[in-house]
């Protein structure tokens, strides 16, 4: 089958720092892979090239078997390519209800209908109920928790039925809880047939949940396999612990 | 619910035929003329909401489409004659179109900035359209202005065709602003408001809805400048294209409240009908400046948000006390629930549908 999202030598360079350099990657379909790698080793980078927030200055990024290279984010997001950031960033003037809306990609068209017509809420109201935020629907995000934000965030870009979703550390600075109950949905999507790419620190989380896991040291990966055999791969070591 | 549900569109009937009715009072003349000059003020910030409070977008370069409104309507009258004093008010949409069409391009590139910046890209903006009318003296004729034929209204009720016409298009504005914060078009403008990069990344139409909310806000705001221009009968490059009329009606939407249907005319009518009367009250001085500063003051000391919201914050908090008082547990079928324009309009704007 083929890959899902291929990265081909992606470069990208701010004034003399080689962020990303010539990474090449694979993600195949029906996955959860992990990219790990040091502070700095360019993964949140990697992030915005491929999901359009940056332009890369040369390489190749392909999706579903078609080039995307300086696509527009939006226009990805719309054909199945979503991503979270590490921060939360969710509308904090929008209640829950309006965050999860205005995430469906709506045409043209929709844009002149009600701010929330009835089929919205009833899509909506699957999703908190399967996300348990039935009970804050009605609240600004601002009200939220820091945890309960993730979730949202997480939640609101499934409203465009993404193929591939790209999580940027979903268990940062959340409590233990919440770091289950993500895992939850992560693993209740995945099984329903989404591919997940995962940038994330908390090591135990990515070894019980990712496969494969890719390592991205200075700019390119500098492996990829089972997560058992990352932590007695001495090129990763040398990465993280210094040679 | 029910009660409150009826009271957005029963305040907005009872507001327009207060207003409508006003003139058969007998009103002086003066009084009348602050009327039509608040309720040019009232459409115009209501119309710069649409971008500086939807949007986000802090333009400060409407006075040049006020401007460019009223040299349209002058110019076309140099060159046709006026067969009945209706005429040019039949021409307003015209006017409104072209500002709204040569609004578009100056959009695609200044809003490629923002916040700060684009404020500065805009008052540029500003300068340039009034430099360029004190200079093109082939068609503006320079600084000796423009003249359009007096209206042969009767000197009875010479103001009324202006007032009744600026009632018609302030109903159009509001009209608009309640449309834009009950459709997907405000939420989406929300979204760009707050974060545009994430609204870009989860599929708004950020572009296009920024560059709809600037066109048809500059398309209103030359219909107000082309009603002006009619109204004064003779224009000047330094009053048609005027900083003073974009900090006013800037001023005004922020103490009435940003993005919100009532703030900006609440801010209209305090600031425009407060500095006028202090300038009659206070004579030729200019101390009806200060007094008209330190009404701004304190009301930004206050209420920082602007009047509106200050209000719906205070509304807010008491219903949740009454409610946890109750025992009431929050309200969680998402179908009983206050909407969103609770919060983004006036309280009782909510579900007339």
């Amino acid at each position: 089958m083929a890959a899902l999202l291929e990265v081909q030598n992606l470069v990208k360079t701010f004034g003399t720092v080689r962020a990303v350099d010539s990474a090449s990657l694979v993600v195949e379909p029906n996955t959860i892979t992990a990219l790990i790698g040091p502070n700095g080793s360019g993964k949140t980078t990697l992030f915005n090239l491929i999901t359009g927030y940056l332009p890369p200055d040369s390489g190749r990024v392909s999706f579903r078997g078609r080039d995307i290279t300086g696509s527009d984010a939006g226009s990805l997001y719309r054909r199945g390519l979503s991503r979270t950031f590490q921060q939360a960033r969710v509308f904090p003037a929008l209640t829950v209800q309006e965050n999860l809306t205005v995430a469906a990609g709506y045409s043209w068209g929709q844009l002149f209908g009600r701010r929330l017509s009835r089929s919205d809420r009833e899509r909506v109201g699957e999703l908190l109920e399967e996300f348990r935020l039935g009970h804050v629907a009605d609240l600004f995000a601002s009200e939220l928790s820091y945890g309960q934000r993730k979730l949202l965030e997480f939640a609101a870009v499934l409203m465009s039925s993404p193929s591939l979703i790209m999580l940027d550390e979903p268990t940062a600075g959340v409590n233990p809880v919440m770091i289950e109950t993500m895992e939850h949905h992560i693993r209740q999507r995945h099984a329903a047939g989404i591919t997940f790419l995962i940038v994330e620190h908390d090591m135990t989380f990515v070894m019980r949940l990712c496969n494969p896991v890719i390592v991205l040291d200075q700019g390119r990966e500098i492996f990829a396999g089972a997560p058992a055999e990352v932590q007695n791969n001495p090129l990763v070591l040398d990465a993280y612990l210094g040679s | 619910m029910s009660s409150r549900r009826y009271a957005g569109p029963l305040r907005g009937v009872v507001f327009f035929a207060l207003l409508a009715s006003l003139p058969s009072f007998n009103l002086a003349h003066w009084v009348l003329n602050i009327l039509v000059f608040t309720l040019m003020y009232a459409v115009m910030s209501s119309s710069w909401n649409l971008v500086g409070g939807f949007a986000g977008y802090p333009s400060l370069g409407h006075a040049a489409f006020f401007g460019i409104g009223a040299y349209a309507m002058a110019l076309w009258f140099q060159h046709h004659a006026i067969h009945s004093g209706y005429e040019p008010f039949l021409l307003l949409p015209l006017v409104g179109l072209l500002a709204a069409a040569i609004g578009l391009p100056v959009a695609v590139i200044a809003m490629r900035t923002r916040s700060d910046v684009f404020a500065i890209v805009t008052i540029t903006l500003l300068f340039v359209t009034q430099t360029l009318a004190f200079n093109l003296r082939g068609l503006t004729n320079g600084a000796q202005g423009l003249s359009i034929a007096a209206p042969p209204f009767s000197a009875g009720t010479f103001e009324r065709p202006f007032y009744y016409t600026l009632i018609v298009l302030l109903a159009l504005a509001m009209g608009i602003t309640f449309g834009v914060m009950r459709s997907k078009l405000g939420l989406s403008l929300a979204a760009v408001r707050a974060d545009e990069d994430k609204a870009r990344g989860i599929g708004v139409r950020v572009l296009g809805v920024k560059l709809l909310s600037f066109s048809v806000s500059v398309g209103l705001t030359a219909m107000v400048g082309g009603i002006w221009a009619y109204y004064e009968g003779f224009i000047y490059p330094q009053f048609a294209v005027d900083p003073l009329v974009t900090i006013a009606i800037v001023l005004m939407t922020f103490l009435g409240g940003r993005a919100t249907l009532w703030g900006p005319v609440l801010g209209a009518f305090i600031l425009e009908t407060g500095q006028q009367t202090l300038a009659y009250s206070l004579g030729g001085s200019q101390f009806y400046l200060i007094a008209y500063a330190m009404v701004f003051l304190l009301v930004m000391l206050l209420m920082p948000r602007g009047i509106v919201p200050s209000i719906q914050d205070r509304l807010r908090q008491r219903r949740r006390r009454i409610e946890v008082d109750a025992g009431a547990p929050r309200p969680s079928s998402p179908r009983m629930t206050r909407s969103s324009d609770t919060r983004s309009s006036v309280p009782a704007l909510k579900g007339h549908g």
